[in-house]
């Protein structure tokens, strides 16, 4: 029993990565119709910024847990305003490519300055060790992984449902045609959620750096998964990517422990029956699929 | 939709366009002449899957971003044939196209009712699952070890020079590119376009649009199929890289390199692509990706006819000057925006 | 865009002028005891990827020390003065591998391909020389098919394979005491083979597996697996993994966090490099065995060759640098001892040599399957506090003689002919 318990929170704290990841690519889809394909390399950047900042200038996780997401959304916000904003009047395929292009140029130069090898990224002293959870014990980092996504993915629920930006973003992500045609100003908004889609990215990346491999590719297999994600949730929908998530993280991690053979193509055969079954996602509507 | 970038160009005049096919072909018979033969041969089999790639993304206006699962398939399905059976290659060749077009079929049944960007990530992630399937299934693919030591029957001729053996494979790819150019200028090929330029329209009109699609699809897999089983031939082994995502990706970059919606661009992208691939692996530079994403971007943010799509603006602009009524403006005009694809109704 | 295109196309059209005058012959001058006047060796490997640092461009060099040595070795007596070292970036793809074998084979009239990383370049360059009736010196590969059911007479491997590495590390282990294990393994071909061999080697050492699990690839989260292993019955004494790359920095993090060390059950890992104890720290590893084919800081004759090679390349030799300068240096020889760099002759004349060198220690090249076996060594990373140099993380807890160390040459399934 302690054993599917565990088993279980192992697939949370999965799947607090495919939501954070997820939650950004959701909220950038729904203001500016883009699909992002550097949402992973940014997630690698964020890793490295972490990286980068105790190695280079001695600041630990801690701080790279407010700096790196805050450097991210300048990055975010200078995307959208030199590249991404050239496309989207255009078919969102082209920020698709453009985005895959700005993936390949990332990797490579992380890699060219950094290598391959994975780096190395210290569990900050204070989550070092474990905590007992009742029935079993649970290293501290990995519950503080889980309680951080958890409730920023809340914070993100609230804001969207109890303020006037959520209301606006909400709007936009769901009744575009009919937002503007209210009359309501979508534009001022696109940059700052692009910057904040970026910015969870590089968060979910400072999040990753003391428990997985730091390096250059750390993001490109993960966001092949998080679109299978993304689809299984509507990719129009803000809360179904979140709920997918770690929906998805919890069952393969029971896959693992019941049927091992599947673990790596049980998320894409879930998506399959997803597809066959509602084609745009559990919680999507049909008009963004087009 | 894609289509912006394809109709402002008035087709070649006959005479022209005999002169390009003419030349076109010379130059498919003259390159292993010209450049290394492996590589000739990777050029030529790049070509015909980029060129069937486009088939979907220029002329149907769906970007598929896994057809590597197709090209792959079909690569370890020829290596198979050719290793168990000891037929001649292009039957093996064939009997990868034909599983790959198979494979399309439940794919494609998914994929297709999904449009536009929501359509490229789900090809993305049905491919990456045949990969895993690849890499598990080991008996069968050599897991990361590859599937090796495929031989190049064909009557008994030694095929081992790969000088002779593009001799050999050439009419394949011809023989694809040639079912390609036949598809576009079908009825059929007609009515993708319209669907492309407006799904409502041809929807409204009669024409069922997502079974049109889905044969779109498994024509271009089965094309893709076509080259990647002539890929597996022509290097004598298949690997998990036939199928992996940057696989995919590579088709694509060749493709918009070259031009959207010209069979001619995607020839000319892969043989660039190829070359450029080629010349890093000595240049002593180690930034591939670096290269390749900087000039992807480019090409999309300011180039996005591609380098034939400018060729056929810079051949109109000529011809519109040439001719007694004044000049077009200028060769970049029509490219440009178009508003959002409003959300049809379905 | 523009000047990029242009500079693209003026590339391309240079390479191709290039590639063309070079025209279409074979290599020239039958007659001659050296063909083409020269002896040229070639590096294919991976100058960008995953094995740039294990590997890359530093064998290039270390291939130039070993040219250099020949050559004020044997002075004007030299077979021929004339010795070129070239390399080409496979990029860790087998297509890219496959065709540069046969351009470096075909065009730069390359005698002997050397490295070539990545089991499936790796298999792909073997063929290339078996139709070319080239010789081919894989070091940077661990599949053990090369002297197995894929091997042929061109082809011989250097360094370490699967094998080596499971059977290495398995048997000195559980002769140490460590009889119980728990084997995790990525669900792939490599994990696969290694697992297999790990096996044996423990039952044939007196030990015993209490379980063992394919995990996925890649994988980030391996908890399952290092939640399961003390509430195993008997609980093992050690836990056997076989992952690699990122996947086996992962498990170790979380080896660390989920504190076995602490209930009793040791680390053996199956493939690691001295460049991952490098980049991660040897604190994240402490205490890890695992076996390694050449340790830069094992004896004075290591410590020879790595000062001269960080002269040149400020950074310690992994066993891959120190494996490909021994490979070129033998192969030279061979050529000198033949008199000439004719296949067929270097390759009898390297059959059955047998030799001791910096890298190679009571070295056979067995003529039977082409697997060149020699002295490994069992090692443990030493914890942070014990490290005094650069660089310097093993500590050889045993070595493993050559007989012992690889596959017997009958149990691979090989036929050369």
């Amino acid at each position: 029993m302690s054993n599917f318990l565990q088993q279980c929170f192992n697939g949370l704290v999965s799947g607090s990565f495919y939501a954070l990841l997820a939650l950004g690519l959701a909220v950038i889809f729904g203001m500016l119709g883009v699909v992002n394909f550097a949402h992973g390399a940014l997630y690698m950047l964020g890793a490295f910024g972490a990286y980068v900042l105790l190695v280079e200038a001695g600041v630990p996780f801690w701080g790279a847990l407010v700096v790196v997401p805050a450097a991210l959304f300048v990055v975010g916000v200078v995307l959208e305003r030199t590249l991404i904003r050239r496309l989207t009047p255009l078919d969102p395929v082209y920020n698709f490519l453009l985005t895959f292009g700005l993936t390949l140029v990332l990797q490579d130069a992380v890699k060219r300055e950094y290598g391959v090898q994975s780096q190395p990224y210290p569990r900050p002293a204070e989550l070092s060790g474990s905590v007992s959870l009742g029935l079993f014990d649970y290293p501290a980092y990995q519950v503080f992984v889980l309680a951080v996504s958890v409730l920023l993915c809340a914070a993100v629920w609230v804001v969207l449902n109890r303020t006037r930006v959520g209301m606006v973003v909400r709007a936009a992500t769901e009744r575009p045609e009919l937002t503007r045609a209210l009359g309501v100003n979508v534009g001022r908004w696109v940059t700052p959620v692009f910057g904040f889609g970026v910015a969870l990215a590089g968060l979910a990346g400072v999040l990753a750096a003391p428990m997985r491999a730091v390096n250059p590719l750390m993001g490109a297999d993960l966001i092949i998964a998080v679109f299978a994600v993304v689809v299984i949730g509507g990719l129009g929908s803000v809360f179904g990517s979140v709920l997918a998530g770690f929906a998805i993280g919890l069952l393969q991690a029971l896959g693992n422990l019941y049927v091992p053979a599947l673990s790596q193509t049980l998320i894409f055969i879930i998506m399959a029956g997803v597809l066959l079954w509602r084609p745009a996602g559990l919680f999507g509507r049909e008009e963004a699929r087009t | 939709m894609i289509r912006m970038l394809l109709r402002h160009t008035e087709p070649a005049s006959r005479p022209v366009r005999s002169l390009l096919l003419a030349t076109g072909l010379l130059l498919a018979l003259a390159l292993p002449w010209l450049i290394y033969p492996p590589v000739a041969m990777d050029i030529a089999t790049w070509a015909l899957f980029a060129a069937a790639l486009d088939l979907l993304l220029g002329y149907t206006g769906l970007l598929s971003f896994g057809h590597a699962a197709f090209w792959g398939t079909a690569a370890y399905t020829a290596g198979l044939i050719a290793i168990h059976s000891g037929l001649p290659f292009p039957v093996a060749v064939l009997g990868g196209a034909a599983l790959a077009a198979a494979l399309a079929v439940p794919i494609g049944y998914l994929c297709v009712r999904n449009a536009g960007i929501y359509f490229a990530m789900v090809t993305l992630a049905f491919a990456q699952m045949i990969y895993f399937v690849a890499n598990q299934w080991r008996d069968l693919t050599g897991g990361e070890n590859g599937l090796q030591g495929i031989p190049r029957e064909l009557f008994g001729l030694d095929l081992s020079d790969p000088f002779v053996f593009y001799y050999a494979g050439l009419p394949i790819v011809l023989f694809g590119l040639f079912c390609l150019w036949r598809i576009v200028h079908s009825p059929f090929g007609h009515v993708l376009v319209a669907i492309r330029d407006n799904p409502a329209r041809a929807q409204a009109i009669g024409y069922p649009v997502e079974r049109y699609k889905l044969l779109a699809f498994v024509l271009s897999a089965a094309l893709s199929g076509l080259a990647g089983g002539l890929f597996a031939i022509s290097h004598g082994f298949a690997s998990l890289q036939e199928v992996y995502w940057t696989t995919s990706g590579k088709a694509v970059m060749m493709v918009v390199l070259g031009g959207i919606g010209t069979l001619w661009g995607s020839a000319l992208g892969a043989a660039l692509v190829v070359q450029l691939e080629d010349y890093l692996s000595t240049s002593g530079f180690d930034g591939i990706g670096l290269v390749t994403g900087t000039v992807f971007v480019l090409v999309v943010l300011l180039f996005r006819q591609g380098l034939w799509g400018a060729a056929r603006q810079v051949a109109a602009a000529v011809r519109a000057r040439r001719a007694p009524r004044p000049p077009t403006p200028a060769p970049r005009a029509p490219a440009e925006p178009m508003p959002a694809p409003s959300t049809l109704p379905r | 865009m523009r000047t990029t295109t242009r500079a693209l196309s003026a590339a391309l059209a240079a390479s191709a002028l290039l590639l063309a005058a070079c025209g279409r012959g074979g290599p020239g001058g039958g007659d001659a005891k050296i063909s083409g006047d020269k002896i040229v060796l070639a590096v294919l490997n991976d100058q960008s990827g995953v094995y740039a640092d294990l590997s890359g461009k530093n064998s290039v060099e270390a291939v130039k020390m070993a040219v250099a040595d020949f050559k004020a070795k044997y002075g004007d007596k030299a077979v021929s003065s004339n010795i070129e070292v070239i390399s080409a970036d496979h990029q860790n793809k087998p297509d890219i591998a496959n065709s540069k074998a046969q351009e470096l084979y075909d065009r730069q009239q390359a005698d002997v391909i050397l490295d070539v990383p990545t089991s499936s370049a790796a298999l792909a360059v073997a063929n290339v020389a078996k139709a070319k009736k080239k010789l081919y010196v894989n070091i940077g590969a661990a599949t053990t098919e090369l002297t197995g059911k894929q091997c042929n007479k061109y082809t011989f491997h250097y360094a370490y394979d699967t094998y080596m590495l499971a059977h290495g590390t398995g048997s000195a282990v559980t002769k140490q005491g460590g009889k119980k294990w728990y084997i995790v393994y990525p669900d792939y071909a490599f994990g696969q083979d290694m697992q297999k061999s790990f096996t044996a080697a423990i039952g044939a050492s007196g030990g015993t597996v209490i379980a063992k699990d394919p995990t996925p690839f890649p994988n980030d989260n391996f908890s399952t697996f290092l939640l399961k292993a003390p509430s195993l019955k008997p609980k093992p004494d050690v836990l056997g993994t076989m992952q690699a790359g990122g996947d086996l920095v992962n498990l170790v993090k979380q080896y660390n966090e989920f504190k076995l060390r602490d209930q009793g059950i040791k680390l053996s890992v199956g493939l690691m490099f001295i460049t991952d104890i490098h980049s991660l720290g040897p604190d994240a590893f402490a205490g890890t065995t695992f076996t390694d084919a050449w340790y830069w800081n094992f004896d004075d004759r290591n410590r020879q060759w790595a000062d001269r090679f960080t002269a040149k390349t400020q950074t310690r030799p992994s066993f891959a640098h120190a494996a490909n300068y021994s490979a070129a240096m033998q192969y030279l020889e061979a050529v000198q001892r033949a008199g000439t760099d004719a296949s067929d002759d270097v390759v009898s004349e390297l059959e059955g040599y047998q030799y001791d060198d910096m890298f190679a220690r009571n070295a056979t090249i067995r003529a039977q399957d082409h697997r060149v076996i020699h002295d490994v060594y069992l090692a443990e990373v030493k914890p942070k506090s014990e490290v005094t140099t650069d660089w310097d993380y093993e500590k050889i807890l045993r070595t493993i003689p050559a007989a012992e160390a690889f596959r017997p040459a009958s149990a691979g399934g090989c036929s050369l002919s």
